[in-house]
């Protein structure tokens, strides 16, 4: 029997946590904390070469401005950090890897001297080859950006190749593949490349660090999506026990990936750790158009993919080639790049399976973890290949892929059975919704329009220890408090855990508080990432809850003598029916209750729940097999409709439909939040967004202004946004990751709708307007296909394809 | 050399000290009114967007000596006296229209001025009304439902909340 009832429990539609002192402009992110005339401020002076050895750095004018109090080169602060691979250095010591790589930190009194200070240092330089293409630093050795990557630590799952520029090689090994397109019907081998991209979270990154004189403790205040991630990181650069280093995470004003690990804070700390500093607060606030040069993006990538077909429509073999761009940094991007090969057939059953997933250096910004980690540069390539070959084998695209569809229990790339999910239902009501089937004519006047359709999948991209911990308070007024390191960044993390405890408590859900994380009260929680917290954070504040619930029965049980069984929480009133009782929570579950001896049982409610997932083993290095290389996947869908412009190359989204299967919507007012939000994300990386550079690696986009997001006008006529709920075996609720999901699926949705618009095929992102025009263009002379490869001196597709190892 | 500025802060005058080059973005954070945020300080964002005098404006694109003898309403200024939440802060949380927060506020005070001009918006002209504001997370969905809400919310009330201010 259900002992708890409320309303606002698991799946109810409710209002969020914290939307009230948002509304209201009151939440205090970490550029509004206050720190008193005591705060310094610290500007970075930074590159202005790609690569260059550091002659000398001259700080002397700098010195002078007024206000300013110290300025931190490289050789002050020689620490190494990384989340996988301890590849990067808070500031450049000795060389700079890239054009905005910090090379001297200016503290000051005001953030306009620091400013000052940060435009009269100088620096010289003796230049260094670069190399900028991805393709050609993975294959060629003449130029390394990382000559010392040999020293580098790394976690095991990762494999560097000391003495050229890849630094991580992730490879699948199943079956004969030769062989197989050798047996095949067809064999189809096309290509899609995609320039880097921007998170575009409004809040620009924030930190506070101070060192306490005396103690050497560390305070670290910042706009950091993973609170223990980063305690972590700090302390394993700095040789520091973890008891030194407090971690406080304000509410972040976006993340997606882009505060994920340790960002800035190091750059921070170098500032604050001086010797002629520490003692004082040291603020380091990113000003916009540092954002992108600051901290990770996500990475540039070039996807080669050979499928072989046998005559039935069936693919038996494929043959990935994926090159990342990680930049000059791999301490967290060497991952999306494994997240990307372990999911290398994509939502397909494929038998025979050869992957080679890099992470190549260059010298540019850096990449690493956003919304989809692997996936959508994945998918963004595959939906597109796989809608190629089933044009060239004459099959209608989303026949061909429901007849390989990866269904419940057939192996993924790595070998593990595929969890449950009814994606062939989100299909159909994709296929219906947009009238995938129908040819319409366009709305607009001279414009042509089209429809296209994705698949797409993921699973949590974590280590196979990633663990989480939480704790349920039971106050004194009946009131609770939920302590788990989730950054609820938006994504409604604290609403769900209130309906969870609400659920378990039967607690109503405005007497449930959930805390921003701070490392000294909250327990452990690996990272908020991977759209693994509803799910892994999930179970345990489901078995902290249920822990205090339990606690709370049993002491109830003692008060009135009667079996825990017969007593019910009702909207916060506890009872039992069979001693007609009824009473409020009140301050004795707090105190104690009293018995009749005049003494008192129980004391302050505490419930604690802790969840590693039980069997993820990390897939073999050499195969990528694994009997559980990831805890589940979720699976789901776009279908687009869209209306391009032939005399401009403009194009309108008319409608967009997009499902998942979640297993369970614990809280559906943010699952749809999630779905809608992610969708015109993916829509807007899609069709307007790509970081440029000019030849000599110098930024050309770093702002709004150059680097477009959709605003308001750009979002799409009607936006479809539904779930499926096939349960998840091992889940609270049986609900699966879906926060990123509907990031990854609609780019490749579009360039399909392009090409039924269009009849030319774009193997570019992004797909906006001039690349279209374009394409209509080239169209016009007889192209098949267009493809724009920055860095490519032969722009023929084709030749392009067949050079690549 | 820093100047005195006047002006009317929701509804309260005030007095801050300012340099001329300080924006009112700035002069308002350091003041303590922190609900203006500070997205790009180059007027890309809106997230630190206000309304002087109806009209809604970017505050790190004006000086903060040019509001002398104005009136400056910020989102804090939309709550009433008794504490009850302005029409569009209530459908903004209704509606699921905020998830980060972090452009909430502007984009609420870019709701407000156009709402004053045209209580009975279609969807459509409040796509165009707020083109100025990026958001990141909600893909803009649910905040075009908010405003439409609100807007029907205060026709019915018949009354303008906040306009006292």
């Amino acid at each position: 029997m259900k002992q708890t009832v409320t309303r606002n429990g698991v799946g109810a539609w409710t209002t969020r946590k914290y939307d009230h002192e948002k509304a209201v402009g009151t939440l205090a992110f970490t550029d509004d904390l206050r720190f008193g005339p005591e705060l310094l401020h610290a500007r970075a002076f930074r590159s202005t070469k790609a690569h260059a050895e550091i002659l000398s750095i001259d700080v002397s004018e700098a010195m002078k401005v007024k206000g300013v109090v110290k300025v931190v080169v490289g050789e002050n602060f020689v620490h190494r950090f990384g989340l996988y691979l301890h590849d990067r250095t808070p500031l450049a010591i000795g060389k700079v890897r890239y054009v905005g790589e910090p090379v001297a930190l200016v503290v000051a009194e005001t953030e306009e001297a620091a400013e000052e200070g940060m435009l009269k240092v100088t620096a010289k330089y003796r230049d260094l080859p670069t190399v900028f293409d991805p393709i050609k630093a993975a294959t060629d050795n003449s130029v390394l950006v990382h000559p010392e990557l040999e020293t580098y630590e790394h976690v095991p799952f990762i494999t560097p190749f000391p003495g050229t520029n890849i630094a991580n090689w992730f490879r699948i090994r199943r079956g004969d593949v030769e062989k197989a397109f050798a047996e095949s019907e067809y064999v189809i081998e096309e290509a899609v490349n995609c320039p880097q991209i921007a998170h575009g979270f409004l809040e620009p990154h924030c930190c506070i660090c101070k060192e306490e004189l005396s103690t050497g403790n560390l305070t670290i205040w910042s706009t950091a999506q993973s609170a223990f991630a980063l305690r972590e990181i700090v302390a394993t650069g700095l040789g520091y026990p973890l008891s030194k280093i407090r971690v406080i995470a304000p509410p972040i004003g976006g993340g997606f990936g882009g505060k994920a690990g340790m960002t800035v804070e190091a750059l921070c700390l170098a500032g604050a750790m001086d010797p002629d500093i520490k003692g004082r607060p040291v603020k380091l606030y990113i000003p916009r158009e540092e954002v992108m040069l600051t901290s990770w993006v996500r990475q540039a990538y070039i996807a080669k993919i050979k499928l072989g077909i046998d005559a039935d429509g069936k693919i038996t073999a494929i043959k990935n080639n994926f090159y990342f761009d990680t930049g000059i940094s791999a301490e967290y991007g060497a991952n999306p790049v494994r997240s990307a090969g372990y999911s290398s057939t994509g939502c397909y059953y494929i038998p025979n399976v050869w992957t080679d997933s890099y992470a190549v250096y260059t010298n540019k910004p850096f990449g690493g973890a956003y919304r989809g980690f692997g996936l959508p540069e994945l998918m963004g390539a595959m939906e597109v290949v796989i809608d190629i070959a089933a044009r060239k084998i004459g099959m209608d695209p989303i026949e061909f892929r429901l007849k390989n569809m990866l269904r419940t229990g057939l192996p993924t790339c790595t070998g593990m059975p595929m969890n449950a999910h009814s994606l062939d239902t989100i299909v159909e009501k994709i296929v219906d919704r947009v009238k995938l089937k129908e040819k319409e004519p366009a709305t607009r006047k001279g414009w042509v329009r089209g429809k296209g359709f994705a698949l797409a999948l993921k699973a949590p991209a974590m280590p196979a220890d990633a663990s989480s911990s939480a704790l349920v308070k039971i106050l004194g007024d009946g009131g609770v408090e939920v302590l788990a390191a989730t950054m609820d960044m938006g994504q409604g993390a604290y609403t769900a855990y209130a309906q969870i405890a609400s659920e378990e408590l039967g607690i109503p859900i405005e007497k449930i508080r959930c805390y921003y994380p701070d490392t000294q009260s909250h327990p452990y929680d690996w990272q908020t990432v991977a759209s693994r917290s509803c799910w892994s954070m999930g179970m345990a504040v489901k078995r902290a809850a249920t822990d205090a619930r339990d606690k709370l029965l049993a002491l109830y049980s003692e008060y009135w003598e009667t079996p825990p069984e017969s007593i019910t929480i009702e909207h916060g009133v506890v009872k039992c029916k069979a001693k007609g009782k009824a009473e409020q929570l009140d301050v004795r579950v707090q105190n104690g209750f009293p018995m009749p001896s005049g003494s008192f049982v129980g004391g302050p409610i505490i419930g604690s729940g802790t969840f590693v997932p039980p069997d993820v083993v990390n897939p073999d290095p050499e195969t990528g097999q694994s009997p559980k290389s990831v805890v589940h996947f979720t699976v789901g869908a776009v279908g687009i409709d869209v209306e391009v412009d032939p005399a401009t190359g403009a194009v309108e989204v008319n409608k967009v439909s997009a499902g998942y299967d979640i297993g369970k919507a614990v809280s559906p007012m943010n699952v749809r939040g999630q779905i809608e939000g992610g969708t015109v994300q993916g829509i807007s990386a899609g069709l307007m967004e790509a970081m440029y550079y000019d030849e000599h690696g110098k930024l050309l986009t770093p702002d709004f202004t150059d680097y477009k997001i959709a605003t308001s006008v750009d979002v799409p006529g009607e936006v479809d946004a539904f779930w499926e709920e096939t349960p998840e075996e091992l889940s609270p609720y049986g609900n699966r990751g879906v926060a990123e999901h509907s990031m990854i699926s609609p780019a490749p949705a579009i360039n399909n709708a392009l090409f039924d618009a269009l009849g030319i095929r774009i193997h570019t992102y992004p797909t906006g307007r001039e690349r279209v025009y374009k394409a209509i263009q080239e169209k016009k002379r007889g192209e098949t296909d267009i493809w724009e490869y920055p860095y490519a001196l032969e722009q023929s597709y084709k030749n392009a394809v067949k050079e690549w190892k | 050399m820093k100047r005195d500025v006047n002006f009317i802060l929701n509804g309260r005058p005030v007095t801050l000290s300012v340099e001329p080059r300080t924006t009112l973005l700035r002069a308002l954070r350091e003041y303590g009114v922190t609900s203006v945020k500070r997205g790009c300080e180059e007027g890309e964002c809106g997230t630190c967007t206000l309304v002087i005098d109806d009209l809604a404006q970017k505050s790190c694109m004006v000086l903060a000596l040019e509001v002398e003898g104005r009136s400056v309403l910020t989102v804090e200024g939309l709550v009433a006296p008794n504490g009850d939440l302005h029409p569009l802060q209530q459908a903004f949380i209704e509606e699921g229209a905020i998830q980060c927060g972090f452009c909430t506020p502007g984009m609420i005070m870019t709701a407000y001025a156009f709402l004053r001009k045209n209580p009975d918006p279609t969807e459509s002209e409040v796509r165009e009304a707020l083109a100025g504001n990026l958001c990141r997370c909600t893909g803009y969905i649910p905040i075009f439902r908010a405003v439409i809400k609100a807007a029907k919310t205060m026709r019915e009330l018949g009354a303008h909340p906040g306009a006292a201010r």
